[in-house]
């Protein structure tokens, strides 16, 4: 029994046209489906279930949930009764409730975000097959993004009133559903607030993180591309599209991966995070960043915070 | 449209900071104001979601255009009221704005990274 990866994002979008050209044309994900509703499905070339994004139309920009794929389907009843058991409620949602899935789990992460639970999604197929397969498909558009990659939430931390949301979750999704938590940031006078936190599922650095906020809200979705040199490219690529770019190309000190920022039209931040930064496997130790230390972590080169960075979320 | 109308530029003026800068009636006015390097409008994301660069337009309803801005930052009412986000304005006349309270949404906070008192 195991959480197995990040299934979707379902983001929402003030301006659906916009949002479709932006996650088709530069981002370079693949549209799989629309409904009557106006939600429009996307995948990376990469990914094989049906999609990996949500784009639904909305006054209020941000995330509506986030959705996490398990092993088995019997999955579903074990980490029902281990959430509930850990005090929150559970919903049931029936087969289809999330588009081309099967039955599912919908409840709150302590921040206050929603994560559904699934175990089957349609599978479509990577576009180079599964025989033979190319390296890369060649009708790729804009950046080519291959997947989703991870989501980072901002998570309500007030600690002169003993909220952390933050270590709340990390405490949740560890002990419930088996995530591992590979780095954290841990601020405070005795150094003992975890600020900052990043876990896997998988064997790459991170499938979800959290860092502190006011109000809990959606810091940015990340999108995988293969090295730096696809970085630099799509860099170019965004700016041919007049994109805005939150942070340009540089690199990370936690998870060591190679990043720009960028929003889409609705100002929900996107990422294309380049390498794998190093294997998580489960008996790695876990990462620490002091608070002195928390902007190199973040910027590695400049070692400097950027105020867009840190105080602007949808 | 006339052509004279497409390449207008008109005077931006925050009022509180005595900055002015030109834009484009094709440019939003957060972009008009960076890309001449003026400062005063605090940047986010350019896409009417974050609501960091919220702005009162003192000039009137027909110096300006917006376009969709997200209901959790600016509500119908104080749209009607000229409160709107600077990154959704695009100008049709000479405006004159002031900037709506302080950035209050912090992550992490200048060099001390979390206060504590």
């Amino acid at each position: 029994m195991s959480v197995i990866k990040i299934g979707h994002v379902n983001l929402r979008v003030l301006d659906m046209a916009a949002a479709r050209n932006h996650y088709e044309n530069i981002l370079g994900l693949i549209v799989t489906d629309e409904d009557s509703e106006g939600n429009l499905y996307l995948k990376g070339w990469d990914e094989w279930e049906k999609y990996s994004v949500i784009l639904s139309p909305s006054e209020q920009a941000g995330m509506d949930h986030i959705a996490y794929k398990v092993e088995n389907d019997s999955d579903l009843d074990s980490y029902a009764n281990t959430i509930q058991n850990y005090g929150i409620e559970v919903e049931n949602l029936d087969a289809g409730t999330l588009v081309d899935c099967g039955r599912a789990l919908r409840f709150k992460l302590p921040s206050g975000h929603i994560m559904c639970l699934y175990a089957d999604k349609t599978v479509v197929g990577k576009s180079v097959g599964n025989v033979n397969p190319a390296p890369w498909p060649l009708d790729v558009k804009g950046v080519g993004a291959h997947w989703l990659d991870h989501c980072l939430l901002v998570c309500p931390l007030d600690p002169e009133n003993q909220v952390n949301t933050i270590a709340d979750n990390v405490n949740f999704l560890s002990q419930c559903l088996g995530f591992r938590l590979t780095e954290q940031a841990l601020v405070g006078p005795d150094a003992d607030i975890q600020a900052v936190a990043f876990l896997t599922v998988t064997n790459t650095p991170h499938d979800i993180a959290f860092v502190p906020g006011p109000t809990a809200g959606f810091h940015h979705a990340s999108f995988f591309l293969s090295g730096w040199g696809d970085i630099l490219k799509a860099a170019d690529i965004m700016a041919m599209n007049k994109v805005k770019m939150d942070v340009m190309p540089t690199r990370h000190g936690i998870t060591r991966g190679e990043t720009i920022y960028f929003f889409d039209p609705s100002g929900n931040r996107n990422e294309t995070f380049a390498g794998l930064g190093y294997l998580a496997t489960p008996d790695m130790p876990v990462i620490t960043w002091t608070e002195e230390e928390i902007p190199r972590g973040i910027f590695y080169h400049s070692g400097e915070l950027n105020t867009a960075f840190t105080e602007v979320y949808t | 449209m006339r052509e004279e109308d497409i390449n207008s530029k008109y005077n931006i003026t925050i009022v509180d900071t005595d900055v002015t800068f030109k834009c484009a009636r094709e440019t939003h006015l957060l972009e008009g104001m960076r890309s001449l390097g003026q400062k005063g409008i605090p940047s986010g994301c350019h896409g009417g979601g974050c609501g960091i660069c919220k702005i009162k337009i003192l000039s009137g309803r027909k110096s300006y255009i917006t376009k969709t801005m997200s209901r959790t930052h600016i509500s119908e009412e104080e749209e009607k009221k000229g409160i709107v986000l600077a990154c959704r304005v695009f100008p049709k006349g000479d405006i004159q704005l002031n900037v709506v309270g302080k950035i209050k949404r912090k992550i992490l906070s200048g060099q001390k990274i979390w206060n504590y008192s």
